[in-house]
C-alpha cells in the first residue's frame, strides 16, 4: 500500500462529485460516498444530511478491511463488492482501485441490479481520476504556513483543557 | 495517513490508541467524549462485546476548528486489547499517523505491555510503517492502584525509544488530555514538515470555495452541489468579451449562422416576450449574461467561427425557444380573436378566458419543468 499522503484538490474532487451525481441519479440511489480505505470520507453525495458521515465513512472501512481478512482466511485476494441488505435500505459496497471504496445507499425504488450497473460503470470512470489523483500528488507542491503547527498548538490548548 | 483536502480545505489525522486489554484506551476516550464540547466532537462509536470488551474498534472524530483555512481533523481509534483480536487489531493501524501506547502499570500486567508492544512493531512492520518514525506518546495508566511499578521501571521495560510519557489515571481523567496534547502537537509537527512551507498551489481556487460551505465536512450539501453543476461554465469564461467590439472586429467576416438563419423576426418576438415574462418563470443567467439580441447580421464574407460565438448562438437559441413555447397558448387565443373579428366586425363578446390562479400556477409549474429540461438535454 501506498504510504504517501494523500492530497486531493477542488478540480479533481468536481470531477468525481459530477460522476457520482451521475451514478445517483443514474441508480435512483438515496446517497454515494466515497471513503478511504482509511477510514476518511473522500466525498458524498445525494441526502446525507441525516447521516453521520464521519462516522459511517469509519465504519464502512473497518466493515471492509475485516471483509478483507476474510476472504484472505478463504484464499481469495478480496471481495470486491459487498452488499448489505436491511428492511428498507439497502447498502451496496464496490471497491475503487487500491485504496477507496465506492459506497451507494439505496432503498426500494430501485434495483441492487441498476446500483450494481451503474457502480460498475462509475466505478471504473472514478478509478482513471484517482490514478490521476495519485500521480499529480508526487509533484504538487503542497504547502502549510509555518505558523500551523503554532496555531494548532494554541487551539489545542484551549480544547484540552480540565 | 494524513489527508489533506485541498478542495473542501481539510486535513484528517487518525490518532490510534494501542495497548494490552483492560488498560484502559476505551476509558481514554469515553473520558474526552465527555470533557470536549459538543460542537468540537462526534458521537463515540464502540463495537464492543457484551461485557464491554472492544470487539473492533471505538471510534471518536474530534474537530479541532479552522486552522490557517483548514478544517482540522483529529480521528480517535482505539484497537481490541486481547491477544487473539489481533486479527481486527491490524486493520485498525492501517493508515495512522500517530500513537497512543497505554500502558498498565501494574506490576503483575508487565509482561502483557511487553507483549503488547511487540504486537505493535509486528503490525506496523506488516504495512511498512517503522515505530521509531511514528509520532508515539506513551501513557502509563492506572497510577492510582497499589501494586504498580515504580517510574523508572517502566520507562526502562516500555519506553526503549525515548518518547514523551505521562502518568495517568484514565478513570479520573488524570493525565488524559496531556497525552492528548501531546499526540496532536506531535502529529501536526509532522504534517507540517511533509507538507513543507512551499506556497499554497491552489491560491486561486480557495476563492472558489465559501467558507462556509467548506466547514459542512468534505462534501457540499447536495442542493449547492447541483447548483454548482448548472451553472453556465462556458459563459462565464468569457464574461468581459464585449458583443459589440466582438461583432466590430468581425465584422465582414462573418458566417450566416445556422440557428438563426430563419429566425430574424423570431429575435424582435423574443425582446417583446421578454418583457412580460410570467413570474415564477426564470431566465437562465446565460441569457442575462448576453447583452441584446440582434436581428442577425448577414454578409457573404469569409467564415470565422470562434467557440466563443457558437456556445453564445446556441444558448442565445434555447432560452428563444423556451419563452415561445411559454408564450403559445396567449398568443393563439388573440389570434382567433382577431380572426373572428374579420368576419364578424360588430362582434365583441369573445373573451379571454383566464385560468384560475390555480391553473395559472400549475402552468408555471409546468413550464418550468419544461424549462429544466431544456436546460438538461443542453448539458447532455
Amino acid at each position: 500500500m501506498s504510504n504517501e499522503n494523500y492530497v486531493i484538490y477542488e478540480e479533481e474532487l468536481e470531477h468525481i462529485n459530477r460522476i457520482l451525481m451521475k451514478l445517483l441519479k443514474g441508480a435512483e440511489a438515496k446517497c454515494v460516498l466515497l471513503v478511504d480505505k482509511d477510514g476518511y470520507l473522500v466525498t458524498r453525495q445525494g441526502f446525507t444530511h441525516s447521516l453521520d458521515t464521519t462516522a459511517l465513512a469509519a465504519l464502512l472501512a473497518g466493515s471492509f478491511a475485516s471483509t478483507k481478512e476474510i476472504a484472505r482466511l478463504v484464499g481469495e485476494p478480496e471481495f470486491s463488492v459487498l452488499f448489505h441488505q436491511g428492511k428498507k435500505d439497502h447498502i451496496h459496497i464496490s471497491l475503487v482501485g487500491e485504496r477507496t471504496i465506492l459506497v451507494v445507499i439505496f432503498d426500494d425504488r430501485t434495483t441492487i441490479g441498476m446500483v450494481r450497473l451503474y457502480a460498475k460503470e462509475m466505478g471504473a470512470e472514478l478509478l482513471t481520476i484517482l490514478s490521476g489523483v495519485n500521480k499529480t500528488k508526487k509533484t504538487a507542491p503542497k504547502g502549510l504556513d509555518s505558523q500551523f503547527t503554532a496555531s494548532a498548538e494554541s487551539r489545542l490548548d484551549d480544547l484540552f483543557h480540565e | 495517513m494524513v489527508t489533506i483536502n485541498y478542495a473542501s480545505r481539510e486535513i484528517s489525522c487518525k490518532i490510534v490508541f494501542y495497548g494490552p486489554g483492560l488498560s484502559g484506551k476505551t476509558t481514554n476516550l469515553q473520558y474526552v467524549h465527555k470533557k470536549v464540547p459538543t460542537q468540537t466532537r462526534g458521537e463515540l462509536i464502540s463495537l464492543a462485546t457484551d461485557t464491554d470488551r472492544t470487539l473492533f474498534f471505538d471510534f471518536l472524530p474530534i474537530n479541532l476548528g479552522t486552522i490557517q483555512g483548514f478544517s482540522t481533523r483529529f480521528q480517535l481509534y482505539t484497537v481490541p486489547g486481547q491477544v487473539y483480536y489481533n486479527a481486527t487489531r491490524k486493520l485498525v493501524l492501517r493508515g495512522v499517523d500517530g500513537l497512543v501506547f497505554v500502558g498498565d502499570s501494574q506490576l503483575s500486567k508487565m509482561d502483557e505491555n511487553v507483549e503488547s508492544l511487540n504486537n505493535l512493531m509486528e503490525n506496523l512492520k506488516e504495512y511498512g510503517y517503522k515505530l521509531e518514525e511514528l509520532p508515539l506518546v506513551i501513557q502509563y495508566n492506572k497510577r492510582d492502584l497499589e501494586n504498580v511499578a515504580s517510574l523508572e521501571e517502566l520507562e526502562k521495560i516500555i519506553n526503549t525509544y525515548g518518547c514523551p510519557y505521562f502518568e495517568a489515571v484514565a478513570v479520573k481523567g488524570v493525565g488524559v488530555f496531556d497525552t492528548l496534547k501531546m499526540i496532536c502537537k506531535l502529529v501536526m509537527a509532522k504534517i507540517q514538515k511533509q507538507a513543507g512551507v512551499a506556497p499554497e498551489p491552489t491560491v486561486e481556487r480557495q476563492v472558489a470555495v465559501p467558507a462556509v460551505e467548506s466547514g459542512l465536512s468534505s462534501g457540499l450539501s447536495p442542493l449547492s452541489q447541483e447548483r454548482k453543476k448548472l451553472e453556465p461554465t462556458e459563459v462565464v469564461k468569457y464574461p468581459d468579451v464585449d458583443r459589440k467590439s466582438f461583432e466590430q472586429e468581425n465584422e465582414g467576416k462573418r458566417e450566416k449562422e445556422p440557428v438563426f438563419s430563419s429566425s430574424k423576426e423570431f429575435g424582435e418576438k423574443t425582446e417583446v416576450l421578454r418583457e412580460d415574462k410570467p413570474e415564477g418563470f426564470q431566465t437562465t443567467a446565460q441569457s442575462s449574461q448576453i447583452p441584446e439580441i440582434k436581428p442577425l447580421q448577414t454578409s457573404d464574407a469569409k467564415v470565422t467561427k470562434s467557440k466563443h460565438t457558437e456556445s453564445k448562438a446556441f444558448e442565445t437559441n434555447v432560452s428563444e425557444t423556451t419563452l415561445r413555447g411559454a408564450k403559445s397558448l396567449e398568443m393563439d387565443t388573440k389570434k382567433k380573436a382577431e380572426e373572428v373579428k374579420k368576419i364578424w366586425p360588430e362582434f365583441s363578446g369573445l373573451k379571454v378566458i383566464r385560468d384560475t390562479p390555480r391553473a395559472q400556477a400549475k402552468k408555471r409549474k409546468k413550464r418550468f419543468f419544461l424549462f429544466r429540461w431544456f436546460k438538461k438535454s443542453k448539458k447532455s
